[in-house]
């Protein structure tokens, strides 16, 4: 127990790092951004007959720092109020703050990328060890080439083509949007068909490109714990086949756990592509749009929660693997 | 004692005479017809992108007549929203990939290749600190970094795109080259050198980077392929401002231009840019096959 | 515990193993005859690549490819012939009627579950009917090896140490009653006392259990300390078997006197310890016809290059070389198998 406490601190203190680092960018970024747009958006406020104590505070508010004195005090108080969770408030839809509009977008992004991490990660999986086992058969060899095909080719190129199938040469599925606006929103038959209809695609798309490198991690995985010892040895004590796949699928699956908690947590980055190709409104589509309407705070917002989401899932995939593996949960050697 | 001598400690490649070398490149090619393939498309794309741009007009010309014209013969993909030929977009668009590409690749290998070393063959405290750098680029996610970074920088032409890439992706080679720089060291590399009285200059330059030359290659190769995705995939986002002439600004009208996607006729235009992505892809990572029989003796006796 | 009647014997007959290479399948076993008398402790000697592991897997028809039987059998009394085995049946004789151990340094454990877990996979994977029986026989067993039984069963693998390891292996060879037990380099990478102290316990148990025990070993000393008989293997052969003290103390075979020159003695000059010039043959060199220890040896005579010397009984052994007069068995005096 007492590692696994000294592993999660130190978890913690790289990812509070790796947070600050991204602050900071964000920061100099909003900063340096030809114009200024901070100074800008003060300038215009005053121009506009408020007085500059009240200008200061609303443009405070937009950006969550000062306009005003030293480039430290501004930064300090950016810091601060990120602190209290204050992202400041969103340019291009004036009145709300960022962190709600974050709020509602992640949860778009969350189920697609979860379901399509899962499906493919299962179907890869299942499929990894079918492959490693019948290695030199011909349906083993299609699926590691299958795996290796679609694990070299990037998220767009995947989606577009996922797209280009689906909704134009056979157009059976809504090109984008997350819901057809015409039903009510709740819990009713057609809202709910729509929904999955519009998730499909994105989802489709999320599996077919995670699918290619979960059946070549297991391949490998299942592979390397073939030849292990105690796979043999539980061979030759007679045990049962049902027995004997528990063990060699349990100790191979180990390793892909942490990959599956890393991956989610970088998806969200990755979730850029998918959703602006389906015109999905997650986090990915938030921050692209944030950026051509230039508006930073909500860029620089999107950023953190993004980075976030990989720092928490760096933690998580360590204490999973902390309570999947005895030898981590009791400190031993590996 | 003089370097010759220390030359028998280093593993083949250092020391093979440069002609068996080659027949072992051609033996490896001949072996699978698929290798040779793959070095004809990266040849092919290699022409294409010096010599690409010269066999077009410039601008390339429009036939308002034609716009979203089916393929045909005078247009094998078909024409674009203007009547452009979208074979010659595709053709002209490749000296900008590559380019960006090569350069992305040249300054990943370079960075990453001096911290792994300078982490590997110090250790100590450069070895932590350049580490924990190496640990923080890795993981902090690039592609909205990228996005993040297109608002300050417009990182337009080949060799700016090269750049940002490759400050952007150095951390895996540094990694890869520390810990080989480590298993080199383990194995008494370094202090049997050093006991030869050989200066650290001569020791880093002409033992320990010829050893690793090839897993380098490798892995500049993979790098590569890396910026070419990332390259047309911010131009396809949009973010950056369409001055060049690349296959993701192709995507990114054929998507978002509207058209492309609405009427099975157009979508050559969408499918042209991703079939050459893919077939530079394809050439890359048979090569990287090749290589890797080459550079790799355990292969190469089965 | 169970009487040592229900010991049994081995007979291996003209067993050929080989393995597939690029270069074609060759022998790792060629016409392999190897008896093993019921209640005896037999230590099965030789260089890495003789083939003693191979002979050892064939007790338990369990050969890993590229390796396949070719010829032979291999006959176990009560059971008949393994290497007719298949499936189910093969399954049921493995760690039921036959225990293997693993090398301690290997690790022969799942290292995700406690042993108590593995032991009741065992235990269903065998039908036993009563599992708290059998986790009682465990602990019993266990606690006979002088450790701590519950805590042992509540461990998982990496908890235990070396030694510990090898006598959780012995007690998962032994718990369902197997009478015939195969150690493999049981003592390898072991330290000397953990060495000794398990050594101590696979004599101590096979004799209160009545067993018939092979154990696979390169070392002389771990042979000597507790064999009745010692098969010495050479190239994929045995080419000299017999009573542990005659082996050790007058070997016939210019192999295993070679073997017993190159042990060090604590007591002795170390310059007398010599080892044997040449390296064994690996499978791709190994040769096609005559005796394959020719090249390594003194009495090398014409015979040899052309003649693969059958074993033929001198005394109480047998012995495999054409340098060796064959000798009635009476005109030795027959030693003592304990």
């Amino acid at each position: 127990m007492k590692t696994v406490v000294r592993r999660l601190a130190g978890h913690l203190a790289r990812g509070a790092a790796m947070i600050w680092v991204v602050t900071t960018i964000s920061f100099v970024i909003i900063r340096t951004i030809p114009g200024d747009p901070v100074r800008a958006q003060y300038e215009k406020l005053i121009e506009q007959g408020m007085a500059p104590d009240q200008a200061e505070r609303a443009t405070a508010a937009l950006y969550g720092f000062l306009p005003k004195g030293s480039l430290w005090d501004q930064y300090v108080g950016y810091l601060n109020g990120l602190i209290h969770l204050d992202l400041g408030q969103s340019l291009s839809t004036p009145g709300t703050p960022v962190a709600t509009l974050i709020g509602s977008a992640a949860k778009w992004t969350i189920l697609p990328v979860l379901g399509g991490t899962l499906l493919s990660f299962l179907l890869g999986v299942t499929l990894g060890v079918y492959a490693a086992i019948k290695r030199s058969g011909r349906l083993g060899d299609a699926l590691a080439i299958s795996g290796s095909l679609l694990h070299g080719v990037p998220q767009y190129v995947i989606g577009l083509l996922v797209m280009a199938v689906f909704t134009t040469l056979w157009p059976i599925l809504p090109a984008g949007g997350p819901v057809d606006i015409m039903y009510d929103p709740g819990f009713n038959a057609p809202y709910i068909v729509s929904l999955v209809e519009h998730a499909t695609l994105p989802v489709l798309t999320y599996a077919l490109a995670g699918y290619g490198g979960w059946i070549l991690a297991m391949k490998s995985s299942v592979a390397t714990v073939l030849g292990d010892d105690f796979i043999l040895a539980a061979e030759l004590r007679g045990l049962r086949r049902g027995i004997l796949f528990r063990y060699l699928a349990r100790n191979a699956i180990l390793p892909l756990f942490t990959i599956l908690a890393l991956s989610l947590g970088m998806l969200f980055g990755g979730a850029i592509f998918i959703e602006t190709i389906f015109n999905y409104p997650g986090l990915g589509l938030l921050l692209v749009n944030s950026i051509g309407a230039r508006d930073y705070a909500l860029m620089g917002g999107t950023f953190l929660v993004i980075t976030v989401a990989v720092v928490v899932a760096n933690i998580a995939a360590d204490l999973l693997y902390a309570v999947i593996d005895p030898r981590v949960r009791t400190g031993g050697a590996a | 004692m003089t370097a010759t001598q220390t030359a028998t400690v280093l593993p083949a490649p250092a020391s093979t005479p440069r002609r068996n070398f080659w027949r072992g490149v051609v033996r490896v090619l001949r072996r699978k017809p698929s290798r040779m393939a793959g070095v004809v498309i990266l040849v092919l794309f290699a022409f294409l992108g010096v010599f690409g741009p010269m066999l077009y007009p410039s601008p390339l010309p429009r036939d308002d007549n034609a716009l979203y014209a089916p393929p045909s013969l005078a247009h094998p993909f078909g024409t674009d929203f203007e009547g452009t030929d979208v074979l010659a977009l595709v053709v002209t668009g490749t000296r900008y990939v590559l380019l960006a590409g090569l350069a992305t690749a040249v300054i990943t290998v370079a960075l990453g290749t001096a911290i792994g070393l300078l982490a590997g063959f110090h250790r100590g405290r450069w070895d932590t600190v350049l580490m924990r750098l190496t640990d923080l680029q890795l993981t902090i996610p690039g592609l909205p970094l990228l996005l993040v970074l297109s608002t300050v920088w417009k990182f337009t032409s080949p060799l700016e795109m090269g750049v940002v890439l490759g400050v952007l992706g150095w951390g895996g080679i540094a990694r890869a080259v520390r810990s080989q720089t480590l298993s080199l060291r383990e194995r008494g590399f370094i202090e049997a050198a050093r006991g030869l009285g050989l200066s650290t200059r001569h020791i880093v330059g002409r033992e320990l980077l010829p050893s690793m030359a090839p897993y380098i290659a490798m892995n500049m190769l993979i790098a590569v392929t890396g910026a070419i995705y990332a390259q047309v995939g911010l131009f396809f986002l949009g973010v950056l401002p369409f001055d060049a002439n690349n296959w993701g600004v192709m995507l990114n009208l054929a998507v978002f231009g509207g058209g492309a996607l609405t009427s099975a006729a157009a979508l050559p235009y969408l499918l042209a840019p991703l079939l050459a992505i893919l077939l530079l892809t394809l050439g890359i990572v048979l090569v990287v096959d090749a290589m890797d029989e080459i550079f790799n003796p355990r292969l190469r006796e089965e | 515990m169970t009487e040592s009647s229900s010991a049994p014997g081995v007979r291996v007959r003209d067993l050929t193993v080989v393995y597939k290479t690029p270069a074609g399948e060759l022998p790792a076993l060629a016409g392999v005859s190897l008896t093993l008398a019921p209640g005896t402790i037999t230590g099965l000697v030789g260089e890495s690549g003789s083939g003693k592991s191979t002979l050892a897997f064939s007790l338990l028809n369990a050969v890993q490819p590229p390796g396949r039987r070719s010829a032979g059998s291999v006959e176990i009394d009560g059971i008949g012939d393994v290497s007719q085995l298949a499936g189910d049946d093969l399954r049921r004789v493995r760690g039921r009627q036959v225990g293997y151990v693993f090398q301690a340094a290997q690790n022969s454990l799942n290292p995700l579950k406690t042993i108590g877990k593995q032991l009741l996979d065992l235990g269903r994977s065998h039908e036993v009917a009563d599992l708290p029986a059998l986790v009682r026989d465990a602990r019993a067993l266990l606690g006979r090896m002088g450790l701590d039984g519950g805590r042992v069963l509540d461990s998982y693998q990496h908890e235990l140490s070396g030694g510990m390891r090898q006598r959780v292996g012995i007690m998962l060879a032994l718990v369902l009653n197997a009478h015939l037990v195969v150690l493999d380099e049981p003592t390898t990478a072991l330290d000397m006392i953990t060495q000794a102290t398990i050594l101590r316990i696979v004599q101590e148990v096979h004799r209160e259990r009545g067993l018939t025990t092979l154990i696979v070993t390169h070392d002389m000393g771990v042979a000597a300390e507790v064999t009745d008989s010692i098969a010495v293997m050479y190239g994929g052969r045995v080419v000299e078997h017999g009573p542990t003290t005659a082996v050790l103390g007058s070997p016939r075979h210019p192999y295993t006197q070679g073997l017993i020159r190159a042990i060090p003695r604590l007591s002795g000059d170390i310059a007398e310890a010599r080892a044997l010039p040449g390296r064994p043959p690996t499978l791709g060199t190994m040769p096609a016809q005559g005796c394959v220890f020719r090249e390594r040896c003194p009495e090398r005579r014409e015979i040899c290059d052309s003649v693969d010397p059958a074993p033929v009984a001198v005394g109480d052994r047998r012995v495999a070389c054409h340098a060796v007069e064959p000798a009635p068995a009476s005109a030795r005096v027959r030693k003592e198998c304990a």
